[in-house]
């Protein structure tokens, strides 16, 4: 057998544009992605590529943003033209041999000195037409490598999961492989494998965290009822402490001897202002009709001012600054027996033009 | 003494107060956003060279002395001293940090990559076991996060204020640090919208975001190169209409609301009157000169005539948008994404983007609401 490159790594860089050339040409070593293309999981081994080098190359060619990236070893060429099942028979009869070399030149790869790296990095930077064929500085990244597999297929449980028959001779190499070089999925499935779990067998542990689970639920739910049942009571209250609507603030007189424009501060606490309109008062809510909070009587400003946001009101009650969507509202007032009373319990909106309503007002 | 050394000491260098004048104005809402927004894209095209050692050093150098000499003024003080506004000083060192230590990182990365050498992260394998690595960690991260909380509480003496009394608002009243960039949008939005619904949307468009993007790229390494877009969003959305938004409403928000530069004392009966219009003033009364409709128009209930011109506004842009987008700068990634996540993808961004859009307009126009059917509550 005369010598010739092997490919013993393969690896995209990022920049796929999911153009699928790649596994047209290689379909047992690309997997194009709906959104990147990633190595299937048999092909990170060396084994697995090196029957396959004229294929890997050729979708190295092919791929538009030359992005997959290669590493070969000199080598005894292959027999036959690679085939998945070829590729079965050539591990097997070169298996003693062919190991070595392989492995130590991956292993070796880590431990080139930074210099060198960056040397055979300019060098591909400068013949830029070579770079897909030569073997590119630098280890194919496995950590982006394995984050990218692990984000983008569900390759590895997906070729465990399958029986030989379906996925053929690929499924029986990850049963050889070390743990530790398998990709995350792969090496959990290898794991519960070999500690005797199926997927689809009952076993022991699957009882058990089937019933934790279950009594667990219950127990949320049983949790919940309870304590929706609680919050109802707590919305009943035993006592309800609701004090009279109507404040009753004093003789007629004294608001109606006010100056049009003039705001009265004194009721605050009681949640108004008693305002001194052109021919009427009125009673306003303190409530700023943004968000709640209390605005203050600028008088100097001659407008109500909210702390929280900034809305403004005119001494009527308008609003005109600020987001603060619509009008203070207004509550009822009557006058009885001489005394000015404000009835909480009933408000007049100005956008609904409620503040014509006479019980909006007490005109002087 | 303080105020006189900073007088003194800086009139010889030029006029002392013709800088705090000048930094109150730049201090103007409108000055304050634009120059915010400047400064973060200038630094996103800069990235490598702004996240050099040097510059980073000279940055915080720089920020730190600014900080100093604005203590001396006595109304930047009083601001940076209250004990509720102690985080937002830590707040601006974290976020400058954290930021610049995630864009060195990418910065270095995407060097890398263009060298063809391996990434930062190559080779590291830093999966550590939850029990017991995690769970011991996160206990003492536990306690010594109880341990300064009370150490600080009691340095700093953690204000008690009066009880709470329903007939009088602090004047004025600010949110927890936290919440003050929320605060804000109040202050342009009806409640609903910036209460519940941006709110909300920030909450479903961040869990969103895995199902929506699922491009790999800079899973698992740092790159602002290989994910601009995503980045440059998520940094205007965090850095600008979050951090200094609470920075906006922490120094620049006085009595009443009102804005103050930071070196203006906050005078509460300070006068300053905004007449807000609606876009239906504008429309009906500027545009067509006309009163404002109050009719009923051949079956349509009177607000939505009254609406109308706002109604239509709106639904342009949420409806015409997508699509001009999707033709234009969005090409590709309407491709890439497909039409369903592209749609929700152009739904949040708009949405976001009305942000900036509705507060340049109450600056700018006294914008009060482009829709405004109080009658139900629903204004945008
Ligand atoms: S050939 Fe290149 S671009 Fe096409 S799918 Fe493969 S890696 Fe992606
Ligand atoms: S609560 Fe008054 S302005 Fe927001």
């Amino acid at each position: 057998m005369a010598t010739a490159e092997l490919v013993t790594r393969v690896w995209i860089e990022p920049g796929c544009i999911v153009c699928d050339a790649c596994e047209n040409a290689a379909p047992t070593v690309f997997h194009v992605t709906d959104d990147t293309c990633v190595i299937r999981p048999d092909a990170l081994n060396a084994e697995f590529t090196r029957p396959l080098t004229a294929e890997i190359k050729e979708a190295a060619e092919e791929c538009p943003v030359d992005v997959i990236k290669f590493e070969v070893v000199m080598g005894e060429a292959p027999a036959a033209t690679a085939t998945p099942a070829a590729a079965k028979e050539e591990k097997a009869a070169a298996k003693a041999d062919a190991d070595e070399p392989a492995t130590a030149a991956v292993k070796k790869a880590p431990h080139k000195p930074a210099a060198a790296a960056k040397e055979s990095g300019k060098a591909a930077a400068k013949s830029p037409e070579k770079a897909p064929t030569v073997s590119v500085a630098g280890e194919p990244d496995p950590a982006i490598q394995a984050l990218l597999r692990a984000a983008t297929s569900r390759g590895g449980m997906a070729v465990i999961g399958k029986t030989d028959a379906e996925s053929g001779p690929t499924a029986k190499m990850w049963e050889k492989a070390p743990a530790s070089e398998l990709p995350p999925d792969a090496r959990q499935a290898k794991v519960l494998k070999a500690s005797g779990e199926t997927k689809d067998g009952v076993t022991r542990r699957g009882v058990l965290t089937g019933s934790a689970l279950g009594i667990g639920w219950l127990a949320f739910g049983g949790a919940s009822v309870v304590s929706a049942v609680a919050f109802q009571r707590f919305m009943m209250p035993n006592v309800l402490e609701e004090p009279d609507p109507r404040v009753r603030i004093g003789k007629l007189e004294v608001y109606a001897a006010m100056p049009p424009g003039e705001v009265n501060n004194d009721h605050k606490p009681d949640g108004f202002w008693i305002i001194r309109l052109e021919d009427r008062i009125a009673a306003l809510n303190i409530i700023c009709t943004h968000l709640g909070c209390i605005p203050n009587w600028l008088a100097n400003d001659r407008k109500f001012k909210c702390p929280c946001h900034g809305s403004g009101f005119r001494q009527a009650g308008i609003n005109f600054e600020g987001p603060a969507p619509r009008p203070l509202e207004r509550f009822r007032i009557e006058v009885v027996d001489g005394f000015v009373v404000v009835d909480k319990s009933k408000k007049y909106q100005y956008e609904k033009g409620q503040w014509e309503s006479a019980e909006s007002f007490v005109e002087v | 003494m303080i105020e006189s050394i900073w007088t003194h000491g800086l009139v010889a260098a030029g006029d002392s107060n013709a800088v705090k004048d000048a930094i109150n104005a730049i201090c103007q809402p409108h000055w304050f956003f634009i120059l915010s927004n400047v400064a973060l894209f200038v630094f996103l095209m800069g990235y490598r060279t702004f996240t050099k050692p040097a510059f980073a050093l000279f940055a915080l150098l720089a920020f730190t002395a600014f900080y100093i000499l604005s203590a001396l003024d006595p109304d930047f003080l009083s601001i940076i001293i209250k004990a509720d506004n102690v985080p937002i000083t830590m707040m601006m060192y974290l976020t400058g940090f954290f930021a610049w230590l995630g864009f060195r990182q990418s910065a270095i990365n995407d060097t890398r990559m263009e060298q063809g050498q391996p990434l930062l992260e190559a080779g590291s394998d830093d999966k550590v076991l939850v029990w017991p690595d995690l769970v011991y960690t996160e206990m003492i991260a536990l306690v010594l996060c109880t341990v300064f909380l009370m150490v600080w509480a009691v340095v700093l003496r953690a204000p008690l204020e009066p009880p709470a009394n329903p007939s009088v608002a602090p004047n004025p009243s600010k949110a927890p640090w936290y919440f003050l960039g929320l605060q804000e949008l109040l202050v342009y939005f009806d409640p609903w919208i910036a209460g519940v619904l941006l709110p909300g949307l920030i909450i479903v468009g961040l869990i969103a975001v895995p199902y929506i993007d699922k491009n790999p790229r800079g899973n698992g390494y740092y790159t602002f190169k290989e994910r601009k877009f995503a980045i440059t969003t998520f940094m205007v959305g965090y850095l600008i209409m979050w951090i200094v938004l609470i920075v906006f409403g922490t120094f620049l928000r006085g009595p009443n609301w009102n804005f103050f530069g930071p070196y203006e004392f906050w005078d509460p009966h300070r006068p300053a009157a905004l007449l807000n219009i609606d876009f239906r003033d504008i429309f009906w009364v500027r545009w067509m000169g006309r009163a404002i409709p109050t009719e009923d128009w051949s079956g349509i209930p009177y607000y939505l005539v009254r609406e109308a011109p706002g109604i239509a506004l709106l639904l342009g842009y949420f409806l015409v948008f997508p699509v001009v987008l999707k033709h234009t700068v969005f090409r590709r990634m309407a491709v890439q994404l497909g039409g369903i996540r592209y749609g929700i993808m152009v739904f949040l961004f708009l949405w976001m983007l009305l942000v900036p859009i509705k507060m340049a307009l109450r600056w700018t126009l006294n914008m009060h609401y482009i829709v405004a059917i109080t009658e139900f509550f629903l204004n945008v």
